[in-house]
């Protein structure tokens, strides 16, 4: 399951049923319903089932492609300080 | 100052008995049937099965939408399925953005379910955090302003946490809003979800809930009884619309029943063991505050939870307050069948009480063919509810741990 696939099945039984086929990157996380307690949820979900781990102070991400941007560069970071460990 | 009436003109709840409405429920209420069975806990780390009131068939998701069902705890979901019902029943629209509408709910233990289901994570899945939601999950007033949203009530949103008189006080207080001016109308009641296994084992541990098996389970709970043995536990909720009886007539609403006193006191002897003096001064004030004379009530819901302690003291304060009426004073706990809701059970008795006086009927104590002789000395309604008969005004009485009294005066419009 890649990174929007995980937000649309988190969103799935949180959003009015006619948003689930407005969850694209262009998409503002108001629009869909998403408040700053439902993003957290999110983000604890995303950390359980990836293994990242998402910093608490991240900037709030406005959109939906925001949001995934942030995920990908945490992980990229999070991949690269492991193999340095590793090394 | 003319103090202004107050109009019952909406009602809904989470019927015990199942999918059935309002009507269903008193149906069954006045016939005498029980809502209780032997119920298994689902949610408990070993078996524990006891007679309970379980709304099983009500399912949150499919009843309020998903995003609204996971935004909130089992005794929010009861709380605002029950109000959008008494909503519909009293015919306004359901989002009127008032400011002079408000909601006075009741609950005694809120989101207990959200509680537990925390102390799981930590404790027994070993995890370092619980889900972000807990706190607006499970705080008291979470029903409230739930049900305010939903139905756009802007007015003062307030939350009673009284134990077992929880929503009567809710109620109570509301109608003193209404009636000094301060508010037009009030979604009042009260919601509990108290089916956790740490809420049950510590009614276990009072040695207050009554045994039974599947056979037997139904009649588990024998108000006033000779053979009365405890009360069983219940989830679920109760609402009415009350409004000042002008504001109901200019809108041509369907008027129920007046309520017309409210009495609360508090026995200031002991925490969990009820005193007379308290009650009879909570009975005898609601009488003053309503104008009504004690012959001009013809029937009591009592708080009634079959403790053997409890009911006998209940009868003597009626008994004390009453005199030479209490012969004729028609009494039942219909506790013995929607059982004890805890901060739910006033409102749910509320509603049982409105519409005695609308249908001019008395419902009954079901389970009970001998009162005990510490409960005799009132015109007990046994098994089967009495139609046709005269009900001009009528008491609710919730008599709660913590001493706190607190007694509903309602009247009839037609009689």
């Amino acid at each position: 399951m890649n990174d929007l696939e995980l937000i649309k099945d988190f969103l799935k039984n949180r959003v009015e049923a006619p948003l689930l086929d407005k969850i694209v990157p262009e998409a503002t996380l108001t629009e869909l319903g998403v408040d700053s307690l439902m993003l957290i949820e999110l983000i604890f979900e995303f950390e359980d089932k990836t293994g990242i781990t998402v910093p608490a102070d991240i900037p709030p991400p406005k959109t939906v492609g925001e949001l995934l941007h942030q995920l990908d560069d945490i992980r990229s970071q999070q991949a690269v300080a492991s193999k340095q460990a590793i090394k | 100052m003319t103090k202004r009436r107050v109009a019952i003109t909406g009602l809904g709840l989470i019927n015990p008995y199942g999918e059935g409405d309002v009507e269903d429920f008193f149906r069954r209420i006045m016939l005498g049937e029980s809502a209780v069975r032997y119920h298994t806990l689902n949610n408990s780390p070993r078996p524990l099965a006891l007679p309970l009131v379980a709304c099983d068939y009500f399912n949150p998701i499919a009843t309020l939408g998903p995003p609204l069902a996971n935004a909130m705890d089992r005794f929010s979901h009861f709380a605002v399925a029950s109000a959008l019902s008494a909503w519909q029943d009293c015919g306004l629209a359901k989002h009127c953005n008032r400011d002079d509408y408000g909601v006075s709910w009741g609950t005694g233990s809120g989101g207990s379910l959200t509680i537990e289901r925390g102390y799981q994570t930590l404790y027994f899945e070993n995890k370092e955090r619980v889900s972000p939601l807990s706190v607006v999950l499970a705080m008291n007033n979470s029903a409230a302003s739930h049900i305010a949203m939903q139905l756009g009530l802007g007015g003062s949103c307030i939350t009673s946490t009284v134990a077992c008189a929880s929503s009567a006080v809710a109620i109570g207080e509301a109608f003193r809003k209404i009636r000094a001016g301060d508010a037009n109308l009030m979604l009042v009641g009260g919601s509990e979800a108290p089916l956790s296994y740490g809420v049950i084992r510590a009614w276990q541990a009072m040695r207050v809930l009554a045994e039974g098996d599947e056979t037997t389970a139904y009649r588990a709970s024998r108000p006033f009884s000779k053979n009365r043995s405890g009360l069983t536990l219940a989830e679920g909720a109760a609402s009415l619309v009350i409004e000042d009886w002008e504001h109901a007539r200019a809108r041509g609403a369907r008027i129920y029943a007046e309520i017309v006193g409210y009495g609360s006191t508090c026995d200031r002897t002991h925490i969990a063991r009820p005193d007379s003096g308290g009650q009879v001064r909570a009975i005898a004030a609601a009488l003053q505050d309503s104008g009504l004379q004690p012959h001009e009530i013809d029937y009591v819901n009592a708080h009634g939870t079959a403790t053997v302690e409890g009911d006998a003291i209940e009868i003597q304060s009626m008994k004390t307050v009453f005199g030479e009426h209490s012969g004729k004073l028609a009494v039942s706990s219909t506790k013995s069948m929607h059982g004890h809701s805890l901060g739910a059970a006033s409102a749910m008795e509320a509603l049982i009480t409105t519409l005695a006086l609308y249908h001019q009927s008395m419902p009954p104590t079901a389970n009970v063919t001998e009162i005990g002789t510490d409960c005799a000395g009132v015109d007990h309604v046994l098994m089967q509810g009495r139609n046709n008969v005269p009900v001009r005004a009528a008491l609710s009485s919730s008599f709660a741990f913590g001493g706190s009294n607190a007694v509903l005066a309602f009247r009839s419009v037609s009689a």
